[in-house]
């Protein structure tokens, strides 16, 4: 009897380390992933799916300090973009009330970007070729006003993963043209479509 | 009686010992080249993921420094990267495909799979998580500091 006893004693001692290390802790179920799509069908037909949990992009961004990123935060000197102080635009656009900012109808392009119900919103159209490419970018206003959070001459990356995890599902930047589809949002899926 | 007593206590050690040395899992490799022919070569192995770290106090300091001095700038996003991939869900994180190769990186039950497909040659490494980060840990306490 007592051997058996000891027997089983080991078993489950056995039975119950495995687990114990092994089984990955679950995550809870507001966990919000970035995800992107890249779809191309020439000249080749290939796909790229990236699926990035957001909490991890929290945690690992402060980790990386290389080409002007540092602690979570990038210098805006790097995010100038021939001679367009990016974040004084976002700095406007911020404390601008609802409205377009800018319309351009040619036939060229069509480019439009307004602050609507709490996005800012870019769209592109080009109207030379015959499909008519277009790229839509959709951000938050929280996620603008979490970059410019610091109120230094840096954009607040950490900052504004952080708010874009708060805010619901939502597209960011939907591109199409004859050649490829890019599709980058956010929901709660740890799968892409 | 005493051989019994004895050889219980021989299969706990064992147990015992088994149990640790697979609590972390086993790190799976997997290659195999397809050249066509006489060339081609299939290398496939697994090891029991806690011995790896143990297996880094065996290899000689100036190696691992030079490995740790190597990896240095990406050792602290490896370190909470492994962390927090451990304790999300399975997920598929990035797939590549198009019409000759497919390429996944997953996290499945606390490890990290890594597949490549390809006409030249078919990679399969599976990585618990945990290891991941304890050889990067290990690796960061062994940076020289500067």
């Amino acid at each position: 009897m007592k051997r058996a006893m000891a027997v089983l004693a080991v078993v489950v001692l056995a039975a119950g380390l495995v687990p114990a290390f092994a089984q990955p802790v679950p995550a809870p179920e507001t966990e919000k992933w970035l995800h992107v799509r890249v779809e191309q069908t020439q000249p080749k037909n290939e796909l790229v799916r990236v699926n990035v949990p957001l909490a991890l992009a929290e945690k690992v961004l402060p980790a990386i300090h290389n080409h002007g990123l540092h602690d979570g935060k990038i210098t805006v000197d790097r995010a100038r973009m021939e001679g367009v102080d990016l974040r004084a635009v976002l700095d406007a656009v911020k404390n601008a009330r609802d409205g377009e900012f800018v319309t351009i109808q040619s036939t060229e392009n069509d480019v439009r970007v307004a602050k609507e119900n709490g996005y800012l919103l870019v769209h592109v159209r080009e109207n030379r070729k015959a499909t008519k490419p277009q790229v839509e970018v959709r951000v938050p206003m929280t996620v603008v006003d979490a970059l410019l959070s610091s109120g230094t001459n840096e954009l607040d990356l950490v900052a504004a993963i952080r708010a874009l995890a708060a805010h619901g599902d939502t597209e960011l930047v939907r591109v199409k043209d004859e050649r490829s589809t890019v599709r980058v949002w956010v929901d709660s899926k740890n799968v892409s479509e | 009686m005493i051989a019994a007593k004895l050889a219980l206590g021989a299969l706990g050690t064992l147990t015992l010992a088994g149990a640790y040395v697979f609590h972390e899992g086993v790190i799976r490799v997997a290659v195999d080249e397809h050249k066509g022919g006489r060339n081609e070569s299939h290398v496939h192995f697994f090891v029991p993921a806690a011995a790896v770290p143990l297996a880094l106090h065996v290899v000689p300091e100036d190696r691992i420094r030079q490995a740790a001095e190597r990896l240095r700038p990406l050792l602290p996003a490896i370190v909470i990267a492994s962390r927090e991939l451990g304790r999300l869900p399975d997920a598929d994180l990035v797939e590549v495909r198009d019409a000759r190769e497919h390429v996944q990186i997953r996290v499945r039950g606390g490890k990290l799979l890594i597949d490549v497909e390809s006409p030249q040659e078919t990679v399969h490494l599976s990585v618990p998580l945990c290891t991941v980060n304890e050889v990067a840990r290990e690796l960061e306490s062994r940076v020289p500091a500067s």
